[in-house]
């Protein structure tokens, strides 16, 4: 039996099976072209219940007052767009957006230049180095989230802290009790680290990857003609890439946008104004002031947001496969 | 071919039965359970309080299981709400009781009647006060705290203090010896004060005739913008900023102070009395029995002769929420928790009883009756429907983190956050 399913657009094109002699039911060529649809439709069922209807939900909310008293009923009070004009109006929410903007630009960027090149390096190395690095990324990336975040909680905590002891250690500074959350500057600067540490093992393995498809003889061409290992790389190795990039700065972007976790354990739970990313500010609303309409509006602008970034990935995705 | 349709049909229907079975697994029949949301300071605190509870629960509902959850108080609040909207709450429930109001006023418990619980007669009013909405009982008074200042009574004694201060000149003088002797380590702090114990930097207000909101007229005003709390808190930050090398950024629970003082790293610190043995408590400050004897309390003197610097008046209740499963479970439950075996437990602890029939239960405990002196004065937050939304914002934490660090000027500050009290204790619920 063939396991090799055609790209949708393909299969409205021609059917997916090859016409054997015996087959004279029409019915049975309308059936095998709907298999994979068949199939898909469990899955499909599963996430329009766990997210579809949350989704809506949310949508709804966003158009409703719901505070605690109309939590407690399960009944919210429809306002029409008064939730979203309320935050446009207010100037925090447009701190945090440029906020949450500023830190996902920086975050991926470090995440996919770190990661480029540690894919790079991934390429030069023997085979014992190699491993060893793979073993590294791999570990970084298997670590569930809370558990890294605590870790590093712990190594960066005011009293107790093993960085601050040993940067006084090195004698690289004076680091006795120093608060790294006390300058929003410093305490983004944990925040970024850590969130661009947990993304680049992915980052660094899909690339890698993705390197193995760069034709060898290009390459070696490239470098005997006396191009230097920048220019190998920007004229060889980024057109083969591209698809790749263009597919990991997305997801990359969707990912870091919606950062919460991080700042929320660094923080003991309770993180103060200059540092709320757009998730923390839309739980903030949500749960800390019972304003679960206003909450739901952030939410609904933060997908806004991130639609626009995920139809970038989406339709690169088609082309793939389109071109596969 | 039609095999395979058949074949295809089959699995997209044993997945779904699958799919939806995993998500209707939650529903499964349970047998008849009580489930109890309690903080985590029990945990540490008064585990012995809640085997006691559960023991004469047991004898009372045999083979009816009890689930205690500990909850922190930072994520208490989110989860609630949570469960009140899934309509999953659990059976009993502690609150702070400063968050009750907002919750009563919602509709969140159901209104008990005092007569079926224990002690009922002689409960703390302040702690019944805040159970009552519209004339009506809703929740059960659990325990109250006092603060009082925990201190190396050895170190004390190395700078020449037989006795500890009862004036606020002996109070600043001592630290000035403290850190004289011993600042040259750069862990040591004279007086170790969290940066965002907000409770501490309220109390003095309070000392100084400050107070955060009034009401007037139906509206509230946040008044920490006032010449007297304004001058209250100058003296509260020459005060922290002189002695204490505590983090200005968190609060009193990252870490308890009593890790620190443990570990020798504190003069003294400004502690509820359940943190006098969780100095010792191995998740804790992890101190050998034989450091109490270096230890000892006093109730913090005020700017005033001869008066306490007032302390929070902080407690909990026990509610049963509207949407509970097992309303008269857990009212069992609490009558077990709340009578007279498990609150003399809860005292020894070092907390303030529900019940003035377990008053002096600590008086004769030289470690803990200084907590009891030090509420002879106390201060309680504004008894606003919307003051839970006040702490959940972290008005106060904030503002005091940015007049610790010098951020912004006191003036600055207490207008700032004065402003932000007004608007949210004026929101429509």
């Amino acid at each position: 039996m063939s396991s090799r399913f055609p790209a949708p657009a393909a299969a409205a094109a021609e059917p997916a099976l090859p016409a054997r002699p015996r087959q004279r039911f029409r019915l049975s060529r309308i059936g095998a072209g709907a298999t994979p649809y068949v199939l898909l439709l469990p899955a499909t069922l599963v996430i329009a219940a766990v997210l579809g209807y949350p989704l809506y939900f949310m949508v709804r909310l966003s158009f409703e007052r719901y505070g605690l008293f109309q939590l407690i009923r399960h009944a919210g009070v429809w306002v029409g767009t008064q939730n979203y004009a309320s935050i446009f109006h207010d100037s925090t929410f447009w701190h945090v957006v440029l906020r949450t903007l500023a830190f996902t630009a920086v975050a991926v960027s470090l995440t996919m230049v770190i990661g480029t090149l540690i894919a790079l390096l991934m390429a030069q190395l023997g085979r014992g180095m190699s491993l060893l690095l793979n073993v590294g990324l791999i570990f970084v990336w298997a670590t569930p989230v809370v558990v890294a975040i605590d870790i590093w909680y712990w190594m960066v905590d005011f009293e107790f802290g093993v960085v601050n002891w040993l940067l006084t250690y090195l004698h690289l500074g004076d680091f006795n009790h120093h608060d790294w959350f006390a300058n929003a500057w410093t305490g983004w600067g944990i925040i970024t680290l850590l969130v661009v540490w947990g993304a680049i093992p992915f980052v660094a393995i899909t690339v890698y990857a993705a390197l193995t498809q760069v034709p060898r003889e290009l390459v070696e061409a490239a470098s005997i003609d006396g191009a230097h290992a920048w220019r190998v790389f920007r004229d060889v190795m980024v057109p083969v890439l591209k698809p790749i990039f263009i597919i990991l700065t997305s997801l990359s972007i969707i990912w870091d946008f919606q950062v919460f976790n991080q700042i929320w354990i660094l923080r003991d739970e309770q993180p103060s104004p200059e540092y709320w990313s757009m998730a923390v500010y839309a739980y903030h609303t949500s749960f800390q002031t019972s304003e679960y309409g206003l909450g739901s509006a952030i939410a609904i602008v933060m997908v806004a947001i991130m639609l626009v970034v995920s139809f970038v990935y989406i339709r690169q995705m088609v082309k793939i496969g389109e071109a596969a | 071919m039609k095999l395979r349709i058949i074949a295809a049909v089959v699995l997209a229907a044993a997945l779904a039965t699958a799919a939806s079975t995993a998500t209707g697994g939650t529903k499964r029949a349970t047998a008849d359970k009580v489930t109890v949301w309690v903080m985590t300071d029990a945990q540490n605190g008064w585990p012995g309080a809640i085997s006691a509870a559960n023991a004469a629960f047991a004898k009372q509902h045999p083979g009816v299981d009890v689930d205690i959850q500990y909850q922190s108080w930072n994520s208490l609040l989110a989860k609630f709400d949570a469960a009140l909207a899934a309509n999953d709450a659990p059976d009993v429930i502690e609150l702070g009781n400063t968050m009750t109001t907002k919750y009563m006023a919602a509709g969140a418990f159901s209104a008990i009647k005092a007569k079926n619980y224990p002690n009922s007669s002689t409960w703390l009013s302040g702690l019944k006060a805040s159970c009552t909405y519209g004339g009506k009982l809703y929740c059960v008074p659990y325990y109250a705290g006092a603060r009082a200042v925990i201190y190396r009574k050895d170190l004390y004694g190395s700078v020449g203090v037989k006795s500890p201060p009862t004036t606020w000149g002996q109070f600043l003088a001592v630290n000035a010896k403290l850190k004289k002797k011993y600042g040259k380590n750069r862990n040591f702090s004279a007086f170790y004060q969290p940066g965002q114990n907000w409770y501490a930097a309220m109390s003095f207000v309070a000392d100084y005739g400050g107070q955060i909101a009034v009401q007037k007229g139906g509206k509230w005003k946040g008044t920490l913008d006032t010449p007297q709390a304004i001058k209250a808190l100058t003296v509260y930050k020459s005060m922290v900023r002189k002695y204490s090398r505590a983090s200005k950024t968190q609060d009193e629970a990252h870490p308890f102070p009593s890790i620190p003082f443990a570990k020798g790293r504190a003069g003294a610190f400004l502690g509820n009395g359940w943190e006098w043995p969780y100095v010792f408590d191995k998740t804790g400050g992890g101190a050998p029995k034989s450091f109490a004897k270096r230890m000892g309390a006093y109730p913090l003197p005020s700017h005033i002769k001869g008066r306490y610097t007032p302390t929070f008046l902080g407690g909990s209740i026990l509610g049963i929420p509207i949407s509970a499963k097992h309303k008269s479970l857990g009212a069992d439950w609490i009558k077990g928790f709340t009578g007279t075996a498990a609150e003399r437990q809860i005292a020894k602890a070092g907390n303030i009883p529900n019940t003035t029939k377990l008053a002096n239960v600590n008086k004769s405990n030289p470690a803990l009756a200084p907590f009891a002196n030090a509420a002879k004065y106390s201060w309680f937050i504004p008894t606003a429907l919307n003051w839970a939304n006040v702490e959940n914002a972290k008005v106060l934490k904030n503002m005091c983190t940015a007049i610790l660090t010098n951020k912004k000027s006191v003036r600055a500050a207490t207008q700032s956050a004065s402003k932000q009290i007004t608007k949210i204790l004026n929101a429509k619920p």
